[in-house]
């Protein structure tokens, strides 16, 4: 799974947003790295509503403007936990492996 | 008019890039993001921004969207990708080889003139330097169309999968196995892929266009298309199991 990708299902995990609410929160979340921009937003959302991991959870309209909001899904939250537990288990694996060689030279 | 206005309309100018099905369904609600994201008094898209928009409108185009759950159209058109990289593999192996051919037919025909020789094979590489590269672009044309569910795309296949096979068998008949064999093994490969890639064609069952499918389709494929959601029929299992003549399958 992309980074972006990623990012985007971790912005929806805490409830659901709005286009714009996903570029700031996935900013934020990336400590500023991750700068999302609506044409690669909107085609990554269109992907994920078409398998499943997404869906519109309510629309707005602000100042006479559509205001969408999407949300995860069940198969989403599942498929993020995944991705989630392996990006965690290979962080660990590196950081031991790091730990074990400034040890060594430390030592 | 206004900045904020002369922005909007370059950026609906971008967005008309788009499948239409996409911009349908999200033309909307990009404008606000993108309206968002821009600072005040700005009246041009940003190059990243418009860089960002074109590329992935690109992308959309160009994605291949039949489902696994199709796997003869699913698998015939990847074989269609696969063809056109054989179509080039195979002028690079007729390049590579021209030399040796050359010398092979000379060693076949002593009679012959070597400075004819040479133009005659010459003429061979030139005219497969100029053949492989188009039909490497039909086969991908034909891969998206029949990825789309075109009609005259499958009706396309065949008829290249012919042409393909007429002038491997052109080169069989002038001796190609005896002083071109490399030449020959490859556009055998090629005609295996492309002899695979029309059968899974014309064997999937008629498929429908979505603008057909449209109006014959079962709720489910009428919801998602009214969604805007081009690959439905053909591609997202349907509740009615079986029952939907627009193809989509459970």
């Amino acid at each position: 799974m992309q980074e972006a990708t990623f990012l985007i299902l971790t912005a929806l995990a805490s409830g659901s947003q709005h286009g714009y609410g996903i570029i700031t929160d996935v900013f934020g979340i990336s400590d500023g790295q991750v700068k999302l921009r609506a044409g690669t937003l909107y085609a990554a959302l269109d992907r994920l509503s078409a398998e499943g991991l997404v869906e519109i959870d309510r629309e707005e309209i602000v100042d006479s403007r559509l205001r969408r909001y999407y949300r995860l899904t069940d198969a989403g939250r599942e498929r993020l936990a995944e991705e989630a537990a392996r990006a965690q288990s290979n962080a660990r694996v590196a950081l031991m492996r790091l730990d074990s060689i400034s040890g060594t030279a430390g030592g | 008019m206004s900045d904020r206005s002369l922005l909007e309309r370059r950026y609906r100018r971008l967005l008309a890039c788009y499948p239409r099905a996409f911009r349908r369904e999200h033309e909307a609600e990009m404008l606000v993001v993108l309206l968002a994201c821009a600072r005040d008094g700005r009246r041009r898209p940003g190059l990243a921004d418009s860089a960002d928009l074109l590329w992935n409108a690109l992308r959309l185009r160009l994605r291949l969207t039949a489902s696994r759950s199709v796997p003869s159209v699913f698998w015939g058109v990847r074989l269609m990708v696969l063809a056109a990289v054989f179509e080039l593999v195979s002028m690079g192996t007729v390049i590579a080889t021209e030399r040796g051919v050359r010398a092979a037919v000379v060693r076949h025909f002593p009679r012959l003139d070597a400075a004819h020789v040479t133009a005659a094979v010459h003429g061979q590489v030139v005219s497969v330097e100029i053949g492989a590269p188009i039909a490497a672009a039909m086969w991908l044309l034909l891969a998206w169309a029949n990825d789309r569910g075109h009609r005259w795309a499958r009706a396309g296949a065949v008829a290249l999968f012919v042409l393909t096979s007429i002038s491997l068998l052109g080169a069989a008949g002038q001796h190609a196995a005896a002083y071109a064999l490399a030449d020959l093994l490859t556009g055998v490969g090629l005609c295996v892929v492309a002899l695979a890639a029309m059968l899974l064609i014309i064997a999937t069952g008629v498929r429908p266009q979505p603008g057909i499918a449209r109006s014959v389709g079962c709720d489910q494929c009428r919801s998602a298309s009214r969604r805007g959601d081009d690959r439905a029929p053909g591609s997202e299992p349907c509740l009615p199991s079986k029952t939907c003549r627009s193809g989509c399958v459970k």
